[in-house]
């Protein structure tokens, strides 16, 4: 008998008894419902982060910090904390500062004795007030700096290459002028605040390029270190702080191969520091969202889990019912390796109707969400979907439940395969 | 065609064994038509069940057509039986739900038929029985005489060298047992297709040139004679 031929008498076997059928389904159809949507939760997040990182590229960056240290407690965990007073410094820290703050010669000191570095580029915090094309139509700013040997992906012109340049954000951009070729080249002014004595300078800045659409880049415009330097001079340059970040950006050599990487990961932190690179931090948002969607998995696996044992119900049931049946097939020829197969396809079936079901409807459902959430609730979150359904995850979640329906089969498979003809055409 | 030589078959419960075939030797040649009669629990069902190859001997053989069956794997017993072998039941054993069309052909589709095939057979068989019109109806609005009827187009449609028939006209009425036996005897004696009977009616029995007769799992008679019709 035919592959083709099994699975249309098994489609017909299944529709004998419709109520049952369509019940053993529907359980199915909640397990992979759900199973569909924790996987379209999952991928929505990690798209996501994806989108807001996809437009920066650092290849030959590691980022450092200094390692934090836990303050010794003396408190056990389970017990109650005694109540200190928090101890501020003038400028209303409770932390230290120092905890946390590295002088940048320090910093710099590092690459001393480390071949593969390049450059140490600290993260300056600046914070700009207005950009201004014309002069007079003034726009709130918000101000990043792209390190060295970061490139930001542009719509137009090009990343930061040289001192005095500035790429601006496309909503910005569109802004200034719907042709947003028409403006790389033109000069830029931003103002931003000084204090001792308070007063608002400018600085006038090419604009090299538009940012792709991302969203760091929805809102910050960047400008390279160098000016950011100057700027930062300008704010912080009578601050107690002055000269001391939390966080640096290290530039390798290109060229420089993972184990070399790796090694200088590990001398960093012999030194106290902590460094990961671009892919590290990507990993470890990954692998955040990996725990999650599993664990969100995990009770959508516990639904099919049940859903199994319906289907073995039901087969079992089915070959009891049609035991004269199978002896007849069997004494006509039908071997035992086609009446497995036969209730083999049925559960198969039983759990392709199943997965169908639950993915086209998870998917309704899922879109549906989508569009209500993105005019209400999430509207600041400007390109994030909650549910992103990829066709890797629709396929993952198909042939999971087929394979679960193939197991749960076996059992009735085997029974009906195993059945002696002439007794099966005695049964009553 | 067949023969059983020194054909024995032992159940073992509790102990103790209970045999219900001693010492048979038969042979049937081709295009005969035998009876197997005897009480019930005198082994003729387990005998037709030996020599249809759905059971094994607990001792001797059974040739088919030149091929010792006790040679045979599981899988080549299950296309003996597809290929060589036709049955009709005294309980039919159709699917009610299904056309006339879907039961016959069952044997075919097991075997693997092409669909061009598969209809052309089973048109021919349908036609052998009488019944040609009724192959799109359900199985279960037939009446009893027809469902007989498509289980003898279901026997024949594979073309086998043999057919076995269980107490064939057990679940009929005499008028419409008349009909069958009349549809078996002429296939016999019309296409040469080997016939075993299998039955407690003595008058279905003495229609046939052949009677073997068994008690307590052995042979005590077996005659051939002249049937003038």
């Amino acid at each position: 008998m035919k592959f083709w031929e099994l699975a249309k008498i098994a489609n017909r076997n299944l529709l004998r008894s419709k109520l049952r059928t369509f019940l053993t389904v529907m359980a199915i159809f909640v397990g992979s419902f759900t199973l569909t949507l924790t996987n379209g939760l999952g991928d929505g997040l990690r798209d996501y982060v994806e989108n807001q990182v996809k437009n920066i590229e650092g290849k030959d960056i590691l980022f450092i910090r200094k390692k934090f240290v836990e303050p010794e407690s003396e408190t056990k965990p389970d017990e109650p904390a005694e109540y200190k007073e928090a101890t501020q410094d003038e400028a209303g820290n409770t932390i230290d500062p120092n905890s946390y703050l590295v002088p940048l010669g320090q910093a710099e000191n590092l690459s001393k004795g480390l071949t593969d570095v390049k450059t140490i580029t600290p993260r300056y915090p600046i914070d700009g007030e207005y950009i201004t094309l014309d002069g007079t139509k003034k726009y709130q700013v918000g101000l990043g700096t792209l390190s060295e040997g970061m490139t930001q992906k542009v719509e137009t012109g090009k990343t930061i290459d040289g001192t005095g340049q500035i790429i601006l954000p496309l909503s910005l951009a569109k802004a200034f002028d719907e042709n947003i070729n028409a403006l790389v080249g033109k000069n830029v002014t931003i103002g931003y605040k000084v204090e001792q004595p308070s007063a608002m300078k400018t600085e006038t800045l090419k604009i090299v390029g538009v940012a792709t659409k991302g969203f760091l880049a929805n809102f910050n415009s960047f400008i390279d270190t160098q000016t950011a330097r100057k700027i930062y001079d300008e704010q912080q340059g009578k601050s107690g702080n002055y000269n001391k970040f939390d966080s640096f950006t290290l530039q390798l050599k290109s060229g420089a191969d993972e184990k070399a990487v790796e090694a200088l990961k590990t001398k960093l932190e012999e030194k106290g520091f902590s460094a990961d690179s671009y892919a590290d931090r990507q990993k470890r948002t990954y692998d955040g969202i990996g725990i999650l969607q599993i664990g969100l998995n995990f009770f959508a696996f516990i639904a099919l889990l049940a859903a199994s044992f319906g289907i073995v119900n039901t087969l079992v049931i089915a070959v009891l019912e049609r035991t004269k049946e199978i002896g007849l097939q069997k004494a006509l020829g039908m071997g035992r390796g086609k009446v497995f197969m036969l209730f083999s396809i049925e559960s198969v079936l039983i759990g392709f109707w199943g997965a169908m079901s639950g993915i086209v409807s998870a998917i309704f459902v899922g879109v549906i969400t989508n569009i209500f959430l993105a005019r209400t609730y999430l509207e600041s979150f400007e390109g994030y979907s909650l549910f992103v359904f990829t066709f890797k995850s629709i396929v993952f979640v198909l042939v999971l439940v087929c394979a679960i329906a193939f197991l749960a089969g076996v059992l009735p498979a085997f029974r009906a395969s195993r059945l002696n003809p002439i007794e099966a055409l005695r049964y009553e | 065609m067949l023969e059983a030589i020194n054909l024995s078959k032992t159940y073992t419960g509790e102990g103790v064994d209970y045999h219900v075939l001693r010492n048979i030797n038969l042979i049937i040649d081709e295009g005969e038509c035998a009876a197997i009669i005897g009480k019930s629990g005198s082994g003729k069902s387990t005998l037709m069940h030996l020599l249809a190859c759905l059971d094994t001997p607990s001792a001797g053989s059974i040739m088919f057509d030149g091929e010792d069956l006790s040679t045979l794997t599981e899988r080549q017993r299950d296309l003996l039986r597809n290929e060589k072998i036709g049955f009709v039941f005294q309980q039919f054993f159709l699917n009610g739900r299904e056309t006339v069309f879907e039961n016959v052909v069952l044997p075919m589709r097991i075997r693997g038929a092409e669909q061009y095939r598969l209809t052309k057979d089973a048109m021919e068989a349908l036609e052998a029985v009488g019944i040609k019109d009724k192959e799109e109806k359900r199985a279960k609005d037939l009446s009893g005489g027809e469902k007989q009827r498509v289980c003898i187009a279901r026997a024949l449609v594979g073309k086998p060298k043999i057919i076995f028939a269980d107490e064939p006209t057990g679940n009929l009425d005499s008028n419409t047992s008349a009909e069958i036996e009349k549809v078996l005897f002429e296939l016999n004696r019309e296409t040469g297709i080997t016939l075993i009977i299998v039955t407690h009616d003595p008058d279905l029995a003495g229609k046939c040139p052949r009677i073997i007769e068994l008690k307590d799992g052995e042979v005590i008679r077996d005659e051939k004679r002249e049937i003038n019709l």
